[in-house]
């Protein structure tokens, strides 16, 4: 766990991450956490301190639905699952993100090799 | 989740964040342990990683986005707290914000009800009044000038010819109260409203029982006996049973039946005035008014006229056309061969159409201009108010500063400690506004009964209403910004590690000071500013109460008496019957014990009046005698009876009868009007500009002038003629009654007189002539008064500032006056070192206010009497009172300086 080999997430993406993560099912904000790390391969670490508000804030915007749930060991833990609008912004962010990083992939690759 | 159950569910969101935080801490904390670590290392490094969880928890809280509710609730109870904590400052606070609010609510009250209010009426906007309202009772003759009132037959004409609008509603503008009497019972006294069959359509109100007035009942002359209810006199009479339609009410000596009740809330159209009862004006002529001929002649102009515009018409288009047909109908009405006096009149006429959606507010012409005024004082009583409030939290803000030195030490922000002060401040002001209202409420009603004393109330509506509340709200707000600011950023904005250091803090001490004094300069300016003001209405009332009246007001009384359901014949030869029957009450009267005299009058002082032109036989018309001639109809013993002294020639006697020569009485401005050199004694003169019949009144004698409407009129000219020779039941009675006689006794006396003499006779009211002078001056007595009383208060105020300020001084340099004192000062020289202060202040406070009071206190020039704006005395009496209340204010901590002990003073040190 080297720290160079973290990085900052842009502005917003963390939302988008934690809706990909909840699209895949119910899931509580510790496993949420867990998983961004192991996908990312360690790349990303979540805060706690960003984690937990922007579920709340998504809760709050009625893009997620939360539901208190016992986990495997027994423990009560609030789970977070896709609202029908969640699933639309899911599915339009990601397009989005997809034409994002294609169009500042191809001038990023464009500039490059310009110069070079 | 809505935002308002985030709000309201506070505490289940808190126990749920808690618990999802302590769950993710655990199985953290629990995968460590799975991985080799101690439970206790585990729990360590998952502190660790874990950053501050209150941090994670308030980030989460702000993501509700109820926060500011939250921190603004708490915020208040802070507030509330560290008001409670200092109760002196708290109450003094909130009751000089009570006055100065409560104050300013009241009189916006009234102003709200007698000048802006709307009719409760569909779409008052659309309303247009013909002419501004101010007229009342009828005149006769061709229109010149500004019109206000119209003739039946005009009203008619008009609205079939004009386009501009959809409907016109006509009312008989001398609104009266006269007898009614329903199914038989006793008569009592009723306002009646003569209003045209179109009335209630045109103004949208509907009847919430029955109908009401239709067209039908008004398209002939008698069409319509048919009378419509106001809600509440229906509520009070028949508690609201519908079954009392078709009842028959008398009005008067004649039957209508009641057909409907118009909706709750609807009293007609004029302010401060409640309409019983509506009947058509085809019932005119059932009314008993002597005189009047609404329906028969064209020119005789009674009614007030209200149109509702068409829709895409604008106000000058209808006044373009209003105007063009008004000309053109009324020269149809002249006949063929008009004089040309008559045409060139009629070319100077006109109509100006005014909003209409407030109704006829005769009250306001009257108080408009007292009511801006007091308003005024009010705002400025409030802005005094605020300046002291704001030098109390600044003196509280360099207590404070430690305070709020450790809150920002524990990391408020600067924003959030100016936040919850400006929040202390909105407390104050709003507890201030709350008893203001209430306050207010009480205060208005009282206020009106001051300003319109009379047996009578004037039934207005001062129950506070949105706009009413909507203005306290708007006046709270601006106060507490404007005395809490300042402080606020001043408290907010210190440097907080100085201030730690030094404790009981000291440091901002001196730009408070600045800050402070100007204050209280401003609120010593503002204090001459409205003592000034109080000053020159006092003195104009004292010079107001000392006219010479011309009569001698004491030991009179006047009874008001109501002759309409006696059934006495009107405009035929029988009318000398009333005569004979005043006749009869005057010598019944006379003999009662204590009774000096008596007679029957047309008007009394400031009753009303009939006025015309007049006219001598051989006199040229001359810019002097061609004034109006206040005319008067009376009894025998009139002149005794209100001490009117002769001057010379003879009053009138029992030979004046109806068939003997016609005669009259005229004052002495009128007898030097036209014989400025001789005697008018034996000269013949005619009623109006030129007589039918000239030269048919001698004059028999004169008298001194005396007041007829006001105390403040100038000379007038007036004329008296005996009642025998212009028959009528005239309905004011004046008795004099000798000094000490038992008032009470005289009273139901002469009330078992008339009803003996004649039991349809009753009294409406009775009051001393006195009275009736004190009445015709109620208004500019109420503002005296209250223009004293609040430059009272707001001299007390700026007293207040001042005392607090140096109170303060001295106790922050009790150890310099110390040892002062030690090294030998006397203690006259500290005296004046403390007040040299105030006297400072006072000058500068002066040397504003004065100038600034005299340009301002020219507005008031029109409702002083005899008194410039700039009266050197009342000047003088503003400044002499500011001067001392400051002194005065200021000794009190000046001798405490004086009487410091030095020894005590240096080992507090």
């Amino acid at each position: 766990m080297k720290s160079e080999d973290r990085f900052d997430l842009p502005q917003g993406t963390l939302d988008l991450l934690i809706m990909r993560i909840v699209a895949l099912g119910p899931i509580h904000g510790y496993a949420i956490a867990q998983r961004i790390q192991l996908m990312s391969r360690e790349a990303l670490q979540v805060q706690q301190g960003s984690l937990y508000p922007a579920l709340h804030r998504l809760e709050y915007k009625k893009l997620l639905v939360a539901k208190w749930q016992p986990t495997e060991t027994g423990r009560e833990a609030k789970f977070y699952d896709l609202t029908a609008r969640g699933r639309a912004y899911v599915k339009d962010e990601t397009e989005n993100w997809k034409r994002l990083t294609d169009v500042v992939g191809l001038i990023l690759k464009g500039t490059v090799e310009g110069i070079s | 989740m809505s935002w308002l159950h985030r709000l309201f569910s506070r505490n289940q969101l808190e126990r749920d964040l808690d618990k999802e935080l302590r769950f993710h801490f655990e199985t953290q904390v629990a995968d460590k342990v799975r991985s080799g670590l101690s439970e206790s290392e585990a729990r360590r490094l998952t502190r660790l990683e874990f950053g501050g969880i209150d941090q994670v928890k308030e980030d989460c809280r702000e993501s509700r986005g109820t926060m500011w509710v939250e921190s603004l609730l708490q915020d208040i109870r802070y507030g509330a707290r560290q008001l409670r904590r200092s109760p002196g400052f708290a109450i003094i606070a909130i009751l000089s914000l009570t006055l100065g609010i409560g104050a300013n609510t009241a009189i916006f009250t009234l102003l709200n009800a007698i000048m802006l209010r709307p009719l409760p009426v569909q779409n008052p906007g659309e309303l247009l009044l013909f002419g501004d309202g101010s007229a009342h009772g009828s005149t006769q003759g061709v229109p010149d000038g500004s019109t206000r009132l119209f003739s039946y037959s005009f009203f008619h004409d008009f609205r079939q010819k004009n386009i501009s609008f959809s409907g016109i509603a006509a009312v008989d503008s001398s609104q009266f109260a006269t007898k009614a009497s329903i199914a038989g019972a006793a008569y009592e006294t009723t306002h009646v409203d003569l209003v045209s069959g179109s009335y209630f359509s045109v103004l949208g109100v509907p009847a919430v029982l029955g109908r009401t007035i239709s067209e039908s009942d008004d398209s002939a002359e008698g069409a319509g006996p048919v009378a419509v209810a106001n809600y509440a006199w229906f509520q009070r009479h028949f508690n609201g049973d519908p079954s009392v339609l078709g009842k028959v009410i008398r009005i008067q000596s004649h039957d209508y039946t009641l057909v409907g009740v118009a909706k709750p809330g609807f009293f007609g159209i004029t302010v401060g005035q409640s309409t019983d009862l509506w009947i058509p004006l085809s019932m005119e002529r059932a009314f008993s008014r002597p005189g009047w001929n609404g329906l028969g002649n064209k020119l005789f102009q009674s009614l007030d006229l209200i149109g509702r515009l068409k829709p895409g018409v604008t106000p000058a288009q209808a006044g373009a056309e209003t105007n063009l047909l008004f000309k053109r109908i009324i020269r149809s009405y002249l006949g063929t061969q008009p004089p040309q006096k008559h045409l060139d009149d009629l070319a100077h006429a006109r109509i100006q159409l005014m909003p209409g959606g407030r109704g006829v507010s005769p009250l306001s012409f009257v108080f408009s201009l007292p009511l801006e005024i007091l308003m005024t004082i009010v705002a400025l009583v409030l802005l005094i108010a605020c300046a002291n409030i704001a030098n109390m939290l600044l003196a509280r803000g360099v207590a404070r500063t430690r305070e709020i030195a450790v809150r920002m030490a524990l990391g408020a922000s600067r924003g959030r400690i100016a936040f919850q002060l400006l929040t202390e401040s909105a407390l104050l002001a709003l507890i201030g506004a709350a008893a203001g209202v209430a306050l207010a409420w009480r205060a208005s009603v009282l206020l009106l009964r001051m300003a319109t004393p009379g047996p009578d109330p004037v039934p207005l509506d001062l129950t506070p209403d949105l706009r009413v509340l909507g203005f306290t709200l708007g006046v709270t707000f601006i106060t507490s910004i404007l005395f809490g600011t300042l402080p606020a950023f001043r408290a907010a904005g210190l440097e907080f590690t100085p201030a730690l250091k030094e404790g009981r803090g000291s440091s901002s001490a001196s730009a408070r000071g600045v800050m402070a004094r100007s204050l209280i300069v401003g609120q010593v300016a503002l204090s001459v500013l409205l003592l000034v003001v109080a000053a020159l209405f006092v003195r104009s009332l004292v010079h107001l109460s000392d006219v010479n009246t011309g009569f001698d007001k004491h030991n009179v009384l006047v009874f008001f008496l109501d002759s309409s359901t006696a059934n006495l014949s009107h405009g035929t030869a029988d009318e000398i019957r009333s005569v004979r029957l005043q006749e009869q009450i005057e010598s019944s009267v006379q003999n009662i014990p204590g009774v000096q005299s008596d007679s029957f009058a047309f008007f009394t002082f400031n009753g009303g009046a009939w006025s015309d032109q007049a006219l001598f036989l051989g006199v040229p018309r001359t810019p002097q005698n061609g004034d109006q001639v206040f005319f008067d109809i009376v009894d025998k013993g009139f002149f005794s009876t209100m001490g009117i002294p002769l001057v010379t020639g003879r009053t009138f006697t029992s030979q004046d009868q109806q068939n003997s020569p016609k005669v009259a009485v005229i004052n002495e401005t009128m007898a030097r009007r036209f014989f400025p050199n001789t005697s008018p004694i034996g000269h013949r003169f005619s009623i109006g500009e030129t007589p039918d019949h000239p030269g048919e009144l001698e004059v028999i004698g004169v008298v001194r002038d005396a007041k007829v409407l006001t105390l403040d009129e100038g000379s007038q000219m007036a004329a008296y003629f005996p009642c025998t020779q212009s028959p009528g039941f005239y309905d004011n009675f004046a008795v004099r009654y000798a000094p000490g006689a038992n008032k009470q006794e005289i009273i139901s006396r002469v009330r078992r007189s008339i009803a003996e003499t004649n039991p349809n006779i009753l009294v409406n009211s009775i009051s001393s002539l006195e009275e009736q002078v004190d009445r015709s001056i109620a208004t500019q007595s109420l503002i005296a008064q209250l223009s004293t009383f609040f430059g009272i208060l707001a001299v007390f105020l700026s007293c207040i500032g001042i005392y607090g300020l140096l109170s303060y001084s001295v106790a922050r340099r009790t150890s310099e006056l110390g040892i002062r004192l030690a090294l030998g000062a006397q203690s006259r020289t500290l005296l004046w070192m403390i007040l040299r202060e105030s006297v400072f202040l006072l000058s500068i406070g002066l040397a504003i206010g004065i100038p600034v009071a005299l340009t301002s206190t020219k507005v008031l020039k029109d409702l002083l009497y005899q008194l410039s704006p700039l009266d050197p005395t009342a000047i003088a009496i503003a400044i002499a009172a500011v001067a001392c209340m400051t002194v005065a204010a200021a000794w009190i901590p000046a001798r405490r300086a004086t009487r410091i002990n030095p020894v005590q003073a240096l080992r507090t040190e």
